[in-house]
C-alpha cells in the first residue's frame, strides 16, 4: 500500500526521470554526488598515506581519517543508487558526515594534541575550502527535497 | 613558478570558468565546456610526460615519490570520469560537474607541485 503510494509521488516529483527516487541522482545531484566522488577519493587516499606511513604518531586521528574515507564512499554510493534503502543509507551517511566534521572539528580546535596532523575534517575542513562542512548541509537539503513518496515542498526549477 | 604549473593552472582555471559560466547560463554540455576539459586532459598527459623525463633526468621527487605517482594517475583520471558522469544526462549540471573537476586537477596540481619541492608532508 505505502509502497505504492511513495512510488506514484516521487513519478511526480522527479521529474518523471525513473522511479522510486532515482531523482536524487539527476540534476543538482549530480554535481552533488561528483563532489561526494571526489572526497571520497580524497579521504581514502589520505587515510591510506596516513595509516600507512606514520599511524603511530596520532592514531585516533588517522583512524577517524578512515571512518571519515568510508563514509564518504557510503554517501556516495547511497546517493547514486536508487530505491528507498539506498535513500535511508545514504541520510544515515550524511548525518553522521555533518556529525563527524562539526564533532572533529571541535575536538581539533580544543584539544589539538590528539589532532597534531591535519585531516579531512580537522578544523572542519579548514584545508579543503570548508567543503566538509557545506557539503552534508546541502546533501541534507537535497535528500530532504527527494524524500521518496513525498511531493517536494518547494517546487523551484 | 614553474611553468608547467602556471599552464596547468592556467588550463583548469580556464575550463572550470567556461564550465562554471555555461552551467550558470543553464546550457547544457557543449563542444566548448567538453573540448576545455579535454584540454585539462592533455596538459595532465604533457605533464606526466615532463614528470617521467624530469624524474629519469636526475630532478626527481623531493618529496614521497609514489605519494607524486598515485596523485598524478588519480588526476589523470578525474576530467575521464567527470566527462563519463556529465555525458550521462545532459543538462545544465553537468557543466557544474565538468566544471568541479577543474577545480580538482587545480587543486591536485598544487599538491603535486608541493610533493615535487618537497615542501610539507601529508
Amino acid at each position: 500500500m505505502t509502497g505504492q503510494r511513495s512510488r506514484q509521488g516521487n513519478g511526480a516529483a522527479s521529474a518523471a526521470t525513473a522511479p522510486d527516487g532515482a531523482g536524487r541522482a539527476s540534476g543538482p545531484g549530480r554535481l552533488l554526488i561528483a563532489v561526494y566522488g571526489v572526497f571520497a577519493l580524497a579521504a581514502t587516499a589520505r587515510a591510506g598515506f596516513q595509516i600507512a606511513t606514520k599511524f603511530g604518531e596520532a592514531p585516533l586521528a588517522y583512524l577517524l581519517s578512515a571512518v571519515a574515507a568510508v563514509v564518504y564512499i557510503v554517501a556516495t554510493v547511497s546517493l547514486a543508487r536508487p530505491g528507498a534503502r539506498a535513500y535511508r543509507i545514504s541520510v544515515i551517511a550524511v548525518t553522521t558526515e555533518l556529525v563527524g566534521v562539526v564533532a572533529v572539528g571541535l575536538l581539533s580546535v580544543f584539544d589539538a594534541q590528539a589532532f597534531p596532523s591535519e585531516t579531512v575534517w580537522s578544523a572542519f575542513g579548514r584545508g579543503y575550502g570548508f567543503v566538509p562542512l557545506i557539503l552534508p548541509v546541502l546533501g541534507l537539503l537535497w535528500l530532504r527535497r527527494n524524500q521518496p513518496g513525498r511531493s517536494p515542498r518547494d517546487g523551484r526549477s | 613558478m614553474d611553468p608547467f604549473l602556471l599552464v596547468g593552472v592556467i588550463v583548469c582555471a580556464v575550463s572550470a570558468a567556461l564550465c562554471l559560466g555555461a552551467g550558470v547560463l543553464r546550457r547544457p554540455p557543449n563542444d566548448i565546456t567538453i573540448l576545455s576539459i579535454a584540454a585539462v586532459e592533455l596538459f595532465l598527459v604533457a605533464y606526466a610526460v615532463g614528470a617521467v623525463i624530469r624524474q629519469l633526468a636526475g630532478e626527481p621527487v623531493l618529496g614521497e615519490a609514489w605519494e607524486f605517482w598515485g596523485y598524478l594517475l588519480t588526476a589523470l583520471l578525474v576530467p575521464v570520469g567527470a566527462f563519463w558522469w556529465a555525458i550521462l544526462e545532459k543538462t545544465r549540471w553537468s557543466n557544474f560537474v565538468l566544471a568541479a573537476a577543474g577545480v580538482t586537477v587545480f587543486v591536485m596540481l598544487f599538491r603535486m607541485e608541493q610533493i615535487w619541492d618537497g615542501v610539507a608532508g601529508l
